[in-house]
């Protein structure tokens, strides 16, 4: 039911904000939806999306954190993990039960152990280390294998865009 | 497409329609006024003669100028139910009135309605619509009018107050995934519902005392409907009782939080309650199908295809239920059996909280592999995997009379409630039942439903259905067309959203140079870029705006949640200042370098 859910999201916010995480702030969009929330990431140094700030949304589900949420980047985003509308891919974030890759093994799959937290410190270790087997984005995928020096012009170029420099 | 966007349908404005229905109804009475005013006006003309050749003569005498005001209303309305145009004109105006009422309830209980309750609003509207027009013209088979009428002004109250009732549970569901609910709108929605649940008992009254003149069958058909309708605004209001009783507790007793979690965690009592409800109104509304089936006769027509349609669809919740709640039992059966409750100094030694739910623990279960949970949220959890939620280790709970159960179809169950795609085609011959009623096909797709389902779609022949449009339209990136042919399925379907400019490049690809025709194309607006170098970085201005306090703001967790959002936001603008300055000044610095090695 939704107020155990509720619950545990206060705790998970409280959390956040009181310690939070090296770059990254997640919260409620606005409270009065806590199934909604918005966190900004900053892209890990020495990686080619060093320095940006990346906004994305989490929308939890009403069995939260028995089902987990899905991530959304709500900026442009050109990464192999992430497709094209902003949809994040990493197993941490399919439940046990589906697995649209059909490579991964139920142990980096969702569990209720896992939290707001937890996903987003491997979103940033995503963005510094795509796992290119995962075909979210097959351009993105293909470029960063084949074509490394452009896939981070086009990083730097996202990255400006999210800190609103002129590119 | 053959699907019927009904969000298009071209409804008219409400003020209008009442407005237009008003006058109408003024030009019937202006109309019947004209007509009384002669003194021979009741003398029968069309129709009936016999009857009123008595009573006519009786009247005439004290039809006189000197009506009272009661006479002269009730003499219009002789005159305009006489008239077939006048009794539509006051139909309209009634259901003019229960509109304008449904919108009155509306402002006053919900306010502005969320998107989502608007779409949800439109589905369940026209998919009653769909089949009370069925149910009326298929089963029941009415031969006169006024049956009609009589079946659509009860199902016109009884469709208000289904989708009231479907409302208020939505958003019911909607406050409570926020804590700071005020008060007021929680008493509105329970005196809403209180107010369902008080005239379904009205209908019920309505149901017997028709039945009395209609027949026991009338009489089932009714009550089916109104006892579906007050189980589930019982539902929704027991469920509401419970909720607000969990947020009074935990703002009485915030720290030590054991009685408020009790009610939350009443584990069985709370998993029975809801199994009950939904499984009584689901063979409700099966054998309300069944009943028509049998009764109606026609089971080589159109509507009892639709109705054996709705039966599979209901056959298979409840088998499903059915298989869940098995499953439920195995687990908590297995849970008893092999796993002891943690005893009081594992308890101690384990200072941890509940991993599931993030609260203390004052019982727990503990799991061979040591780990410590909450009874109800480890059995919440086994019932979808089978592995310790901590360190995955595979518990060897395999119900055998399961296996059949696909694990997906368990697994996707709390979202599955929700969001049932409703994709019924509704092809209806009205030729075959009544000759003046037309015939149609309808689709009635719900559009969130099926980009639902994309996810399902396999991706390799995704892949290879999107290369094939890519061929033909190179400029737009590979996962653009996947993400289109997702809710097509079809080459050609998305190759015609292309030509009509429905499916655009995404905005970073769309300034692209499409001159190239290799198939890196896509990317290459980046390399047409001036170099980081050659820009002069110090029109760039580095100084933030003073947040006041912005480093304090982080060790702080308000009390009051508008404080919180407002500190929230105050992080999130320093963390992007923050973050701009460091990238400004460091391309400064590397722009500095570069002239320095150029000038030595
Ligand atoms: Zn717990
Ligand atoms: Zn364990």
């Amino acid at each position: 039911m939704a107020g155990s859910a509720l619950r545990r999201l206060m705790a998970e916010y409280k959390q956040l904000t009181l310690n939070p995480p090296e770059g990254i702030i997640a919260g409620p969009i606005n409270e009065e939806n806590f199934f909604e929330w918005e966190a900004l990431i900053t892209g890990p140094e020495g990686t080619c999306f060093e320095g940006g700030v990346f906004p994305a949304k989490l929308v939890f589900p009403a069995d939260y954190p028995l089902s987990p949420p899905k991530m959304q980047f709500t900026c442009e985003m050109f990464h192999p993990n992430i497709y094209s509308d902003g949809r994040v891919c990493i197993s941490i974030l399919h439940a046990p039960g589906d697995d649209p890759m059909g490579y991964e093994s139920s142990a980096e799959r969702w569990s209720p152990v896992q939290s707001v937290e937890k996903i987003l410190l491997s979103v940033v270790s995503m963005l510094a280390e795509p796992n290119d087997e995962s075909g979210a984005n097959v351009d993105a995928a293909k470029m960063w294998r084949e074509h490394r020096d452009e896939f981070n012009r086009i990083a730097e170029k996202i990255v400006r865009r999210t800190l609103g420099i002129p590119t | 497409m053959p699907v019927v966007p009904l969000e298009r349908l071209p409804l008219p404005n409400l003020k209008v329609y009442s407005f237009v229905s008003v006058v109408a109804l003024s030009a019937c009475i202006y109309y019947a006024a004209q007509i009384i005013k002669e003194p021979n006006w009741n003398y029968p003309t069309e129709f009936d003669k016999k009857d009123s050749g008595n009573a006519a003569g009786a009247r005439n005498t004290t039809d006189a100028d000197g009506r009272t005001v009661g006479q002269f209303v009730s003499d219009v309305f002789t005159v305009m139910i006489r008239e077939p145009v006048c009794v539509w004109t006051m139909i309209n105006m009634a259901f003019c009135w229960f509109i304008l009422l449904g919108r009155a309830v509306q402002k006053l209980v919900f306010g502005d309605l969320r998107v989502s309750e608007q779409q949800q609003l439109r589905d369940k509207f026209w998919n009653f619509v769909f089949y009370k027009f069925i149910f009326v013209f298929g089963i029941i088979n009415v031969q006169y009018i006024d049956e009609v009428l009589l079946w659509c002004s009860w199902f016109s109250l009884l469709g208000f107050l289904h989708l009231l009732s479907q409302l208020s549970k939505d958003r019911f569901e909607y406050l409570s995934f926020s804590p700071r609910t005020p008060f007021w709108s929680h008493v509105k929605l329970m005196a809403l519902l209180a107010a369902i649940f008080a005239l379904s008992g009205f209908m019920f009254v309505v149901s017997i005392f028709v039945g009395f003149f209609g027949g026991l069958n009338t009489f089932f058909f009714m009550f089916y409907e109104v006892l579906l309708l007050a189980i589930r605004t019982l539902h929704v209001i027991i469920r509401y009782a419970f909720h607000l009783y969990d947020i009074r507790n935990e703002s009485t007793t915030p720290a030590t939080s054991e009685e408020s979690r009790t009610l939350d965690k009443r584990g069985p009592v709370s998993y029975y309650f809801e199994l009950g409800f939904d499984l009584t109104a689901l063979i409700i509304d099966l054998i309300h199908h069944l009943h028509m089936l049998l009764w109606s006769n026609i089971f080589l027509s159109m509507a009892s295809l639709v109705i054996c349609m709705q039966l599979r669809f209901l056959f298979h919740e409840i088998q499903r239920k059915y298989k869940k709640h098995r499953n439920y039992l195995w687990v908590r059966n297995h849970l008893e059996q092999n796993y002891p409750m943690a005893t009081k100094t594992e308890l101690q030694e384990n200072s941890d909280n509940c991993a599931i739910c993030w609260e203390n623990m004052d019982a727990a279960r503990k799991l061979p592999c040591g780990h410590l949970f909450h009874n109800t949220c480890l059995l919440s959890w086994l019932e979808q995997d089978t592995s310790c939620p901590t360190c995955r280790m595979t518990l060897n709970i395999q119900n055998p009379s399961v296996t059949s159960l696909e694990p997906p179809e368990l697994q996707a169950d709390p979202q599955e409630n929700t969001r049932r795609p409703f994709n019924h085609f509704f092809h209806f011959d009205g030729s075959r039942y009544v000759s003046w009623l037309p015939s149609f096909s309808v689709e009635v797709s719900h559009v969130q439903a099926i980009r639902q389902n994309h996810m399902a779609a396999t991706n390799s022949q995704l892949d290879a259905m999107a290369r094939q449009v890519q061929t033909l339209f190179p400029h737009i990136p590979l996962s653009t067309i996947i993400e289109d042919l997702r809710v097509t399925r079809s080459v050609e379907l998305t190759v015609e959203n292309v030509l009509d400019g429905r499916l655009v490049a995404p905005p970073m690809f769309r300034d692209l140079n499409l001159d190239e025709p290799t198939g890196r194309h896509t990317l290459s607006l980046l390399s047409t870029e001036p170099e980081p170098s050659s820009r002069n970085w110090d029109e760039f201005n580095t100084d933030s705006v003073e947040t006041e306090d912005t480093v304090t703001l982080g060790s702080r967790f308000s009390k009051s949640s508008t404080e919180r959002e407002k500190i929230l936001h105050k992080r999130k603008e320093h963390m992007i200042q923050q973050a701009r300055k460091r990238y400004i000044e460091k391309q400064k610095a590397a722009a500095t370098a570069v002239r320095c090695e150029l000038q030595s």
